[in-house]
């Protein structure tokens, strides 16, 4: 094999060379491309629950409220009780676990969704702290509230304000900015997860419909390991029976019901026929070179060459090809990535993630999480769609040098 | 087959399906003997000289060169073995069209390892000893025919052969360029006793061998 030779031949033969590449580079862009827009649209499918410090939100549907009076449980979201919940953190794969309790509050002047929170999780609904614009977070140990800022304005509650709830008062402390805030576990009135748990306990109107006992909450922010989230999420099902609601990064992606994100198959075998077309047209562009050159390899053999030396000689060629032709595919890939970028994708919250009663006003309005398509090519496929090229090429080169081995040095008389 | 043999061909046949090209030819080439093999278009010249250069094998018979038996060698063997001892010289050069003059001549050279340098020192030298210095960058499609069979016996020579078989090496050229490319022939196997097989089919250039073979329908009449 002389590098020097297989630099020249595909420069002089720049037409043929161009082709292979250009051929082949595009079948290594749409393969990049295809599975680049697969894993955006998982990543964007994460994002609803990645706000919320978690990757599975677990609630329980269960009998819709028999009077609207007090505190009551929507019927999305009732009781999971404390044993559940220890069994639940048993699970293999859970990392950690934010708990809440969603109630909605009738009182005779006003209704309220109230969301009692874990001050200081990280997981769940305390993540509010970064979007507190007036006054201050929740502080430990004090029966206090924070009120979201559309809902202040609505009915003119200020901070340092002392409001009524299930019979008991709260002095406002903070105001949170909702728009900003994550799109599920949203509330109007957030509390100390204790005192929530209390409304709860102490509310008849919940407690004949879903019995909760101090210690219960009725929604649950978990963090898995990443490998391990659907067969954590089965798990929880068995433990909270049928009834249970389990979204995670799955649940959303069908909810996208983009053709990438419905199937990995799909992803797979698109990618997969875009590469198939590409190496069909590289193998026939050097299946091409090889019979133009019968005569060339004849002299190379009149004059000395093995049939190992020649078929180096074109694996070489093959190889070198393919090489430049993952570069380019994956130099298309990126700019191809960075226009796809630029779109945006709404992903709809389902009506159980949704707090507002659906009878109150913008309660049946469908929620959207709406980001931009966070398209980007990890080094591992790039490296992975170089590392394919380069194979097509050895396989090509190896499969066609051998061929072209097997020409007789005497070709080279018998075109005289 | 005596010290002085280089080349010996045995009861050599050729069959190409029912035609039988070369006909139980027996000849015999001295060390420094320049031999023609002179016949009619068609008479199985070039078969023969393939059959005795080891670029094709033999039907039947057994070919001697360079006191070995080749005939039962296998391709790779036969290649290396060209390599070290064999040069050609063919009527349409079969130059590599995207190398330049000095990296034709350096072809053979190519598998071997030795530097870039050595191949290409020993290259220009043989370039400018047939006066070539000037066209050694240049490409095959930018030389002359002339140009391009000085180019052709350059590399005929870069392995120091021990035996050269040229095929009608002036058949692609005018009559005057034919004849410095004779001249060039004459004067290797005059000056440096080299051994050639020439075969053509014009006779005034066979008469400058030293030894005439004749051929018609795939034997050797004379």
């Amino acid at each position: 094999m002389n590098f020097h030779y297989v630099v020249k031949e595909l420069y002089y033969q720049r037409r043929r060379t161009i082709i292979s590449v250009a051929g082949l580079s595009i079948g290594i862009a749409l393969f990049i491309i295809l599975n680049a827009l697969s894993l955006a649209y998982r990543e964007a499918a994460r994002a609803p629950l990645k706000e919320i410090g978690a990757d599975i939100t677990v609630q329980r549907a269960g009998n819709v409220p028999e009077e609207l009076t007090g505190a009551v449980f929507p019927c999305s979201a009732i009781t999971i009780s404390r044993e559940e919940v220890s069994k639940i953190e048993k699970i293999p794969g859970i990392t950690g676990i934010g708990q809440a309790v969603l109630v909605w509050v009738f009182d005779l002047n006003r209704a309220w969704i109230v969301l009692g929170i874990e001050r200081d999780n990280p997981i769940g609904p305390a993540i509010l702290r970064n979007f507190v614009t007036e006054g201050r977070f929740l502080e430990n140990g004090k029966q206090e509230a924070l009120v979201e800022i559309g809902y202040a304005r609505q009915f003119g509650i200020k901070l340092g304000d002392i409001v009524s709830v299930a019979g008991r008062l709260f002095p406002i402390v903070g105001l949170v900015d909702a728009s900003r805030a994550p799109k599920i576990a949203v509330a109007n009135l957030y509390l100390p997860l204790k005192d929530a748990q209390a409304i709860a306990v102490s509310s008849k109107p919940l407690q004949s419909v879903s019995p909760f006992a101090p210690g219960d909450v009725n929604l649950l922010f978990i963090k898995a390991d990443q490998q391990q989230i659907i067969s954590a999420a089965a798990a929880m099902k068995s433990i909270l029976g049928e009834k249970a609601v389990i979204a995670t990064p799955e649940s959303f992606l069908k909810l996208l019901g983009s053709l990438f994100a419905l199937s990995d198959k799909f992803t797979l075998a698109a990618s997969l026929i875009a590469m198939l077309i590409a190496i069909l047209i590289a193998f026939k562009t050097m299946a091409g070179n090889v019979s133009e050159r019968a005569k060339e390899i004849g002299v190379m053999k009149a004059v000395g060459w093995t049939q190992q030396n020649v078929t180096m000689q074109f694996l070489m060629e093959s190889v070198l090809q393919c090489f430049a032709a993952g570069l380019l595919g994956i130099l298309i890939a990126i700019i191809v990535a960075f226009g796809l970028s630029f779109m945006t994708v709404n992903i709809p919250i389902p009506w159980e993630m949704s707090p507002t009663p659906h009878f109150l006003p913008g309660g049946g309005v469908q929620l959207y999480k709406t980001l931009r398509l966070p398209v980007h090519i990890p080094a591992t496929l790039a490296f992975f769609a170089l590392l394919l090229s380069v194979f097509v090429g050895g396989f090509t080169g190896a499969l066609l040098g051998r061929h072209i081995s097997k020409i007789k040095p005497s070709e080279v008389s018998r075109h005289e | 087959m005596n010290n002085a043999d280089i080349l010996m061909g045995t009861n050599l046949s050729k069959r190409f399906d029912n035609l039988e090209v070369v006909k139980d030819v027996s000849l015999t080439v001295k060390e420094g003997e320049f031999v023609s093999l002179v016949g009619k278009s068609g008479c199985g010249k070039t078969t023969l000289l393939s059959l005795l250069s080891g670029l094709e094998k033999p039907t039947k018979g057994k070919v001697i060169l360079n006191n070995k038996d080749i005939t039962g060698a296998s391709e790779d063997e036969l290649a290396l073995f060209r390599r070290d001892h064999v040069g050609f010289i063919f009527q349409s050069f079969n130059l590599i069209p995207t190398l330049s003059a000095w990296e034709n001549v350096a072809l053979p050279l190519f598998p071997i390892k030795m530097t870039g340098e050595q191949r290409s020192r020993r290259a220009h030298d043989l370039l400018n000893q047939m006066e070539m210095g000037h066209r050694i960058e240049h490409l095959p499609g930018a030389l002359s025919g002339g140009e391009k069979q000085r180019v052709a016996i350059a590399r005929a020579l870069i392995n120091n052969p021990k035996i050269v078989f040229a095929d009608e090496p002036t058949g692609n050229l005018d009559s005057v360029t034919g004849e410095a490319i004779m001249a060039i022939l004459n004067e290797l196997h005059k000056k440096k006793g080299m051994t050639m097989l020439m075969v053509t089919h014009a006779e005034e250039l066979a008469a400058s061998a030293d030894r005439v073979i004749r051929m018609k329908d795939g034997e050797v009449i004379a």
